[in-house]
């Protein structure tokens, strides 16, 4: 027998006050008489003689003392046979991509299994809580799942996370153990980052090896009038100089092939064009690692922008913007237009003139700091005439004249009158112009970016009154919440996402398996760091649920104990 | 041991015998007619003439009437032996009063049967089974502990079998449990008078009530907790109404009577009023 929790055996001590009041109960005043039987009710007397009223106070006493051992029993956490012997052990496993590196034949996650296996057989483990690290840390089995199911979710694993800092999960972890100081162990393929805070209760070991490993840090795609370029780097994380081959292949089409020469640790940019549309898939020839050594991208073409332009827009103004559609690419004229250009007054997204008395300002113009309108927006040597302001909210002023506003319906102002500013023939307007495309391509449901890097956040545009899902590799749901442009923290999982809406594919990204530090190896081996707090007496037996059954037993004698004093104190 | 008043004995005996039943009796020769015939020189009865009858016994005046052998069949002078059975059970301690009031009252009819002019035998019921006569009988009350562990009715069953008597005085509670005819047939075997004088103590009669009590029974150490409530008062009082009335209507079976007496009364008192059919004033005859 033991117990889960030493600390609640000190309900004991109720022992003592039962039996002082018991004492105290019965020093009732006595009285001898003469005839007993006259006073005893015919049926006790028939139910069980003069014996059982002598001895009902002390079967009260008893039955009581042993409610309060039964009561102590539940409260110590008290376990009886094998199942006592049994620990709750809490692991926590590198979740990085590293840890499927192969070396010798296996990855430091398959050595991770079988050291995770061995552990629960030589520390008895009853039940155990497996936790992944990663940015954010995921609970694989747990918490106290029995061994053999959490085996069979760790045997599930497969590491691919970004390179991350395990403090978390090792929080976690203590957090998740059954007593304080209650030992964790954690395993890992690589040395920890000298800011990481191990606590003293973690047991780390590291399962890695050194390897030579060359790997993509990088991928991109541009799509452009049914061309494709795709750019990659290539870095060389081993000791010797490599050349490396890197083969571009698409879908109906030969493979390219590029040869680059990387010295120890140089990287290298290799790009290569198609004429394509359907993903391009970029490759290394196997190492350590080959989920860093190919990639394939899907096509990312810009989307298609129809813009139109509304009855009354100022000629001056309709002629700038046209110049600026003519060459802009993937967009469009046409009378279904996403983008639409007025006059000041009309229902256009965009409103562009001055009306009133105009006034032209040669700087500085003050800009809401931040705002995408503006990026890379230089309006030095811009001479911009303005009227009277326009409603919305300043994005661009100088003094009291509002030169740009948006109203909360995002319908932007430009309080300029074209002809008698430069706005037009600088720098600044097709870079404000293209700002305002990126905007209302932003508006576009969907994914802008359709290739992200292991780790990074992930952009989406969504609509109101519908169900948003990104459905990853192997089923995997996560579901969009939040209307219009979306950032989401970084997918757990490498591979293709789609993105549906209502249940209907809308769009797709791909989160590529690269991370440049997890692709370096050469700094992984194997090392060990002993806990240095010593494991409590309550880990020991903590990881079996609380036992019930001594709180049944507790309420029986309790009802009993009711049962029988109500029987004393009847009078008749 | 305490609580037997001699002198008070004395006093409330003084003047008083005790009233026989006017049945025959039995007994050693004396001054009362016994059940038996015999050789006095009262006549009893006629007879025919059996043979082996005492032939002195033969009236001759009627056998010169009749010519027929005619027995005169005369009645014994007998002088009556009175027993006098005190409980002494620890349930007739419960109290000095009780005890005292016991004590008095069997040394008091004691008193009163040898004013009666007959000799009382003193039987002691509840521990060891104990006689006394003669002398030894008022210090022998007077020192008997009221300690035993059996109820009268149990103890009764291992004494020793009662003689025929003349009159059988009985002095306990009769707070025991058992069929109160079987009791009262036995004590009223071989006697020709049975009196039942049943001494109560005043928490017997009217238990006082309050809180909660731990009652343990006197003789046999069995205990019960009780809220002492008036409703278990009441039905306390019932029961023992009840009680009472099965032992008056046993004794009344048997022709006996049952005396029911308070230990909070004096034996003058007693003497004079509860106990006033027990007795006779000297010198004033029988009713």
């Amino acid at each position: 027998m033991t117990f889960g929790a030493p600390w609640g055996l000190l309900a004991l001590l109720a022992l003592p006050v039962l039996v002082a009041a018991y004492f105290l109960r019965r020093k009732q005043p006595p009285r001898v008489v003469s005839a007993l039987f006259l006073w005893r009710t015919p049926d006790l007397k028939a139910e069980a003689g003069p014996r059982f009223e002598r001895f009902s106070r002390e079967r009260s006493l008893l039955l009581e003392s042993l409610a309060v051992l039964f009561a102590t029993l539940f409260l110590a956490d008290v376990h009886c046979g094998q199942r006592t012997q049994r620990q709750h052990v809490v692991v926590v496993v590198d979740g990085g991509l590293s840890m499927r590196a192969k070396v010798d034949g296996s990855s430091a996650a398959e050595r991770v299994k079988t050291a995770v296996a061995a552990l629960a057989r030589d520390e008895h483990a009853g039940v155990m809580t497996i936790i992944e690290s990663g940015p954010r840390p995921t609970m694989l089995a747990g918490p106290q799942l029995e061994v053999d199911r959490a085996l069979a979710a760790l045997e599930a694993w497969s590491p691919a996370q970004p390179a991350h800092d395990v403090t978390a999960a090792l929080v976690m972890a203590k957090g998740s153990t059954s007593s304080t100081g209650q030992r964790v162990f954690f395993f890992t393929d690589g040395p920890l980052p000298e800011a990481t805070t191990v606590p003293a209760e973690v047991q780390a070991r590291s399962v890695g090896r050194v390897a030579d490993n060359v790997a993509l840090l990088s991928a991109q795609r541009h799509d452009e009038g049914g061309a494709a370029t795709v750019t990659v780097r290539v870095g060389n994380f081993s000791e010797r100089s490599r050349e490396v081959p890197v083969t571009f292949e698409t879908r109906g089409d030969a493979s390219h092939l590029e040869r680059v020469t990387l010295e120890p640790g140089a990287t290298a940019v290799v790009r290569a064009g198609f004429k394509t549309t359907t993903p391009v898939t970029v490759s290394l020839p196997d190492d350590a690692l080959t989920e860093d050594g190919q990639v394939t991208l899907l096509p990312s073409p810009l989307a298609l922008v129809k813009v139109g332009f509304l009855e009354g827009l100022d000629a001056a103004a309709k002629s700038a913007v046209e110049r600026f559609v003519a060459i802009a690419p993937s967009v469009q004229e046409a009378t279904d237009a996403q983008l639409t250009f007025g006059p000041v007054g009309s229902t256009a997204r965009v409103t562009l003139g001055a009306t009133g008395a105009t006034h032209g300002f040669v700087g500085p113009f003050f800009s809401l700091k931040g705002h995408p309108v503006f990026d890379d927006v230089q309006l030095g040597g811009v001479v911009w005439t303005a009227g009277d302001n326009q409603p919305g909210r300043p994005l661009l002023s100088m003094g009291q004249t509002v030169l740009v506003s948006e109203t909360d319906e995002g319908v932007l102002h430009f309080n300029l009158d074209v002809a008698k500013s430069n706005v037009q023939r600088t720098v600044a307007w097709p870079v404000l112009l293209g700002n305002v495309l990126r905007l209302a391509r932003a508006s576009t449901p969907g994914v802008p970016r359709r290739q992200l890097m292991l780790g990074e956040d992930v952009a989406l545009v969504t609509t109101p009154d519908a169900k948003w899902v990104l459905r990853g590799p192997g089923g995997r749901e996560r579901p969009v919440l939040g209307v219009g442009a979306v950032t989401l923290p970084p997918l757990p999982e490498p591979g293709r996402w789609v993105l549906e809406k209502n249940g209907t594919a809308v769009d797709e990204l791909l989160v590529l398996p690269l991370d440049p530090r997890e692709s370096d190896l050469r700094t992984r081996g194997p090392w060990q760091v002993d806990a240095t707090a010593a494991p409590s007496l309550a880990s020991l037996a903590g990881g079996a649920p609380r036992a019930w059954w001594p709180v049944l037993v507790m309420l029986a004698l309790v009802l009993a104990d009711f049962w029988l004093t109500a029987r004393a104190r009847r009078p008749v | 041991m305490s609580g037997f008043d001699h002198a008070a004995v004395q006093r409330a005996a003084e003047g008083r015998r005790l009233r026989l039943p006017r049945g025959p009796h039995r007994g050693k020769l004396g001054e009362v007619r016994a059940a038996s015939v015999g050789s006095s020189m009262e006549l009893h009865d006629f007879r025919s003439y059996h043979p082996g009858d005492d032939l002195r016994h033969l009236d001759w005046n009627a056998v010169a009437r009749t010519g027929e052998l005619v027995l005169r069949v005369r009645q014994d002078e007998v002088s009556p032996r009175i027993e006098v059975l005190l409980d002494t059970s620890a349930s007739m301690a419960v109290s000095e009063a009780k005890a005292a009031r016991a004590r008095e009252l069997a040394g008091w009819l004691c008193v009163l049967a040898r004013q009666t002019g007959l000799e009382p035998v003193l039987v002691l019921v509840g521990g060891a089974p104990r006689q006394s006569s003669g002398p030894n009988l008022l210090p022998t009350l007077a020192t008997v502990a009221l300690d035993g562990k059996a109820s009268f009715s149990s103890a009764l069953t291992r004494a020793p079998a009662l003689r025929p008597c003349g009159l059988r005085l009985v002095v306990s509670d009769f707070l025991f449990e058992g069929e109160p005819s079987v009791v009262v047939d036995r004590l009223a075997r071989g006697t020709s008078g049975l009196a039942l004088v049943q001494v109560l103590d005043a928490e017997d009669v009217e238990p006082s009530g309050g809180s909660g009590a731990r009652l343990t029974d006197a003789e046999d150490g069995t205990h019960l907790e009780r809220l002492l409530t008036p409703d278990l008062l009441a039905l306390y009082a019932e029961r023992f109404t009840a009680h009472v009335g099965l032992w008056l209507a046993a004794a009344k079976r048997v022709r006996g009577s049952l005396l029911q007496v308070v230990a909070t009364r004096s034996l003058g008192q007693l003497a004079r009023e509860e106990l006033a059919a027990l007795v006779e004033v000297a010198g004033a005859g029988a009713p």
